[in-house]
C-alpha cells in the first residue's frame, strides 16, 4: 500500500484541481468497497465464472528439459477472457464504478486490449463505455477496434500529440475533467494519480495470490518471477503478494526496442535514459527531453510502448527489490517461437519479454528450484504484428486477395482458393 | 474589477505560436488592447488541461523548434518591450520539474516573469515550487476550480497567494463557459480573502467579462486569441497574416475590457 499516495518518493495526485475532488471520492469508494464483503464477494464471482479464474499455473515440462535449468512454470493469465489480464482491472473498476452511481466510463488503450477488457466489462454490467485510443493505434490495431465495437463500446480516434497511448490518456484525463460526475476514468496500469495505482494493483493482485497458493500446492521452491513492464499492472498484480518478502527474485522485462539509443526503445528502468518526473498526475521514472517534453518510445508490443512506468515499481526497482531487464525486439520474437514450437502456447508479444527473460536465467538456476513466467496474455491478437515478420510474402498475398474479395463483394466460398500469382510464387520458391 | 474604465484582463499566449516572430506581434496587440497581465504558456507535449486550440497551438510551437530556452527567451522579449506589464508563466509540472524547480524559477525571474501558473502542481503539494518563488520574489498562482470542497477552498484561500486563477467551470480550456449564478458563487467565496482574483475559463466575448467583472480582479482569455491566431495565420503570407493577427487580437482585447 502506497503511503498518502506515495511510494517512496514516487506517486501522489499530481493533478490540476478540477481533478481532484474525483480522485478523493473515488479513494473513499475503494477503501469502502475494500471493506465490504458483498462487494467482495460479487467480484470473486465474476472472476470465477466470466474470467475464467482461476488461471492455470502450467509447468513447461519440455521448455525446462531444453533449457537444462530451473523448472520453468507459465502463469496463463492469456486464457482469461478477453486474452489477458487486462480484464481482472477492468472488471473490478467498472464493478465499483457501478457501486458508485457511475452511468458512463471511459478509458484509453494503446494496442486495445484494455479496451476490449473494459468494452467487455461494461457490456457485462449494463454500462456505456468509451474508448479513447490514438489515431495511430487505431490505424495498426484494427482487430480490437472491430472487438471493441462489437461489445458495444464507442472507440474515439485521438489525433493530438503522437497520437499514440500516451495521448490517449490525456484525451481521458480531458473527458474526465468535463464529466466526472457520472463518468468514470477506467485507467488501464498501475499507473495515473493515486488512489489508481492502489487500487489496480489490488485488482491484478489475484494473479499473484492464485500463483502462491498454486505453488504452495504443488511445493515449488520459487527462485524467480518474470513479467513484462508496460504500465506495469500485471508486474505488480503478480509480484505483490511477494514484494514484502526477501525471496522471490522478482524481475521486470522493459521493451529493449529496436536498441538502446533514443527513441529506440521504453526503457525507463535498466538504462540510464529516464529521468524522475511529473506526467499524468503521478511522479515517476519517465523518459524525457532535457526540458521535460516526453520522449517518443518504440516497441514491437504496443502494449509496452509507454515512457512512463507505475510509481510502485519505479520504488521497487530504486530500492532493488525488482531488478530491470531490458528485453529487445528481436529477443521477444525468438522467446514466442521457442514458447509456441515446445510448448504449443502462444504468448503475446508483452508477455513474450517476460518469457525472454526466463530464457536468459534459466540455466544460471538450479534444477529443484522453479522460475515462474506471467504470460500476461495471448498471442492471437499479434497476428497483424508478428506475421509481417515471420511470414511477409505469404501475408502480402492473404491481405491482398482479402481487399480483393472486399472489393468485388464476393462470399468466401465463392473467392479463389489462391490468388493465381501467390500460387506461381510459391511454385518459384 | 475595473481600473482606469476598463475591466483588468489577463490574456494569454502560448510562446512560439504559429512562430517566434508572430507571437511577439501577439504580446504587442494584447497590450495594445488593454491587457493588465500576459500569462504566458511554455508548449508542453502532453497538455492535458487543455482544450483543441491551445493542444494545437503548442504542438505547432514544438513541431517548429520550441524549446524552454527559446520559451525564456521570448519572455524575456516581451519584458523589454512591455517592463510595465507583469508576466506570468504558465506551463505543466514536468518542465519545471525536470530542470529542478528552483533552477526553473532562478531562470524564469533572470528573464521578467512575474509569477507562475502550474495546474498539475497542487497548491499543497508544490514540490518547492512556491517557497523558490518567495526567495526570488516571485509568485505562486494556484489554480482554483469549482469542484473543489469548501474545506480545499479554504485551505487554499488561508495560504494567502496573492493572485489565485478561478477556473469558472470543470473540463478543460477551450469549450464555451455559462456563466451562472453558481459560477458567481464560486467567485465570490474567495472574497472573504485577499488573493486577488483571476477568473476565467471560455471566456469569449465582452459581455461576458462584463458578467464577472464585479466578482474578480481581472478576467481571464485565451483560446479566444488562440483561435483568432488559427484563423488568420496564411504561412504563405507571413506579414499580411501577422498584420491580420495582430489586428484580430486587439479587437477581440478591446472587447473584453471595455465596460
Ligand atoms: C498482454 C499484455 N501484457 C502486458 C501489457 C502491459 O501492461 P502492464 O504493464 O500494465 O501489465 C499489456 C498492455 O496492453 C498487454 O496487453
Amino acid at each position: 500500500m502506497s503511503h498518502n499516495g506515495f511510494f517512496g518518493t514516487f506517486g501522489g495526485k499530481y493533478v490540476a484541481e478540477v481533478l481532484r475532488k474525483p480522485l478523493d471520492d473515488l479513494e473513499i469508494a475503494f477503501d469502502k468497497a475494500m471493506q465490504d464483503p458483498s462487494f467482495l464477494e460479487e467480484l470473486r464471482t465474476l472472476q470465477r465464472d466470466f474470467i475464467g479464474r482461476p488461471t492455470p499455473l502450467y509447468f513447461a515440462e519440455n521448455a525446462t528439459k531444453i533449457l537444462g535449468g530451473a523448472q520453468i512454470y507459465i502463469k496463463m493469465e492469456g486464457l482469461a477472457h478477453t486474452g489477458a489480464h487486462k480484464i481482472n482491472n477492468a472488471l473490478g473498476q467498472a464493478l465499483l464504478a457501478k457501486k458508485m452511481g457511475k452511468t458512463r466510463i471511459i478509458a484509453e488503450t494503446g494496442a486495445g486490449q484494455h479496451g476490449l477488457a473494459t468494452a467487455a466489462a461494461c457490456a457485462k454490467l449494463g454500462l456505456p463505455c468509451e474508448v479513447f485510443m490514438g489515431e495511430v493505434d487505431v490505424r495498426r490495431q484494427q482487430p480490437n477496434v472491430a472487438a471493441m465495437e462489437m461489445y458495444g463500446a464507442k472507440v474515439i480516434s485521438v489525433k493530438s500529440g503522437s497520437k499514440t497511448l500516451k495521448d490517449a490518456i490525456n484525451e481521458a484525463m480531458r473527458d474526465w475533467a468535463a464529466h466526472f460526475d457520472n463518468t468514470h476514468y477506467l485507467i488501464g496500469s498501475a499507473l495515473g494519480p493515486a488512489p489508481f495505482p492502489d487500487m489496480v494493483r489490488f485488482f491484478q493482485s489475484v494473479i499473484g495470490k492464485e500463483v502462491q497458493e498454486q505453488s504452495q500446492e504443488r511445493h515449488l521452491d520459487i527462485a524467480a518471477l518474470c513479467a513484462c513492464v508496460g504500465g506495469g499492472s500485471n508486474a505488480i498484480g503478480f509480484f505483490a503478494p511477494f514484494i514484502d518478502k526477501d525471496a522471490p527474485r522478482l524481475i521486470g522485462a522493459e521493451a529493449g526496442g529496436i536498441g538502446p539509443g533514443q527513441n529506440e526503445n521504453a526503457v525507463r528502468m535498466s538504462g540510464s535514459a529516464a529521468k524522475d518526473g511529473i506526467v499524468h498526475g503521478y511522479k515517476s521514472r519517465f523518459l524525457l527531453d532535457d526540458d521535460g517534453q516526453v520522449a517518443e518510445t518504440r516497441s514491437i508490443s504496443a502494449g509496452l510502448d509507454y515512457p512512463g512506468i507505475g510509481p510502485q515499481l519505479a520504488d521497487l526497482g530504486k530500492n532493488g527489490r525488482i531488478e530491470f531487464r531490458a528485453i529487445t525486439d528481436n529477443q521477444a520474437l525468438e522467446a514466442l517461437q521457442f514458447f509456441a514450437k515446445n510448448e504449443g502456447i502462444l504468448f503475446a508479444m508483452e508477455s513474450a519479454h517476460a518469457g525472454a527473460v526466463a530464457l536468459q536465467i534459466a540455466k544460471e538456476i538450479p534444477k529443484d528450484k522453479a522460475i515462474i513466467i506471467n504470460m500476461s496474455g495471448r498471442g492471437d491478437k499479434d497476428i497483424f504484428i508478428t506475421s509481417p515478420v515471420f511470414r511477409p510474402f505469404e501475408w502480402e498475398q492473404f491481405l491482398q486477395s482479402e481487399l480483393d474479395r472486399l472489393k468485388q463483394g464476393t462470399d468466401i466460398h465463392y473467392a479463389e482458393s489462391l490468388p493465381t500469382n501467390l500460387k506461381k510464387e510459391l511454385e518459384n520458391k | 474589477m475595473t481600473s482606469q474604465n476598463q475591466i483588468r484582463l489577463m490574456s494569454h499566449l502560448v510562446a512560439g505560436y504559429p512562430n517566434l516572430d508572430v507571437s511577439l506581434e501577439v504580446a504587442d496587440a494584447l497590450v495594445r488592447g488593454g491587457s493588465t497581465f500576459l500569462e504566458i504558456q511554455l508548449a508542453f507535449s502532453d497538455p492535458s488541461a487543455d482544450g483543441p486550440a491551445i493542444q494545437n497551438a503548442c504542438a505547432h510551437a514544438l513541431s517548429n523548434g520550441f524549446s524552454t530556452q527559446k520559451g525564456l527567451a521570448f519572455i524575456g522579449e516581451v519584458h523589454q518591450r512591455h517592463p510595465e506589464i507583469p508576466l506570468f508563466l504558465m506551463t505543466y509540472a514536468s518542465l519545471a520539474y525536470t530542470p529542478g524547480i528552483e533552477n526553473f524559477i532562478k531562470e524564469a525571474k533572470k528573464v521578467g516573469v512575474t509569477g507562475v501558473i502550474i495546474p498539475d502542481l497542487p497548491f499543497d503539494q508544490d514540490e518547492g515550487l512556491t517557497a523558490a518563488c518567495k526567495k526570488y520574489g516571485m509568485e505562486n498562482i494556484p489554480v482554483a476550480a469549482p469542484s473543489m470542497t469548501p474545506e480545499r477552498l479554504n485551505k487554499m484561500i488561508d495560504a494567502k497567494f496573492t493572485y489565485i486563477y478561478a477556473a469558472l467551470r470543470a473540463g478543460i480550456t477551450g469549450s464555451e463557459t455559462t456563466i451562472d449564478s453558481q459560477t458567481l458563487q464560486f467567485l465570490d467565496a474567495f472574497s472573504k480573502g485577499s488573493s486577488k482574483i483571476l477568473g476565467g475559463f471560455g471566456i469569449r466575448s465582452g459581455s461576458q467579462a462584463k458578467q464577472l467583472a464585479n466578482h474578480v480582479y481581472a478576467v481571464v482569455a485565451g483560446s479566444v486569441f488562440v483561435h483568432e491566431i488559427t484563423t488568420h495565420y496564411n504561412p504563405q503570407n507571413e506579414n499580411e497574416s501577422k498584420m491580420k493577427i495582430a489586428s484580430a487580437v486587439e479587437t477581440k482585447a478591446k472587447e473584453i475590457t471595455s465596460l
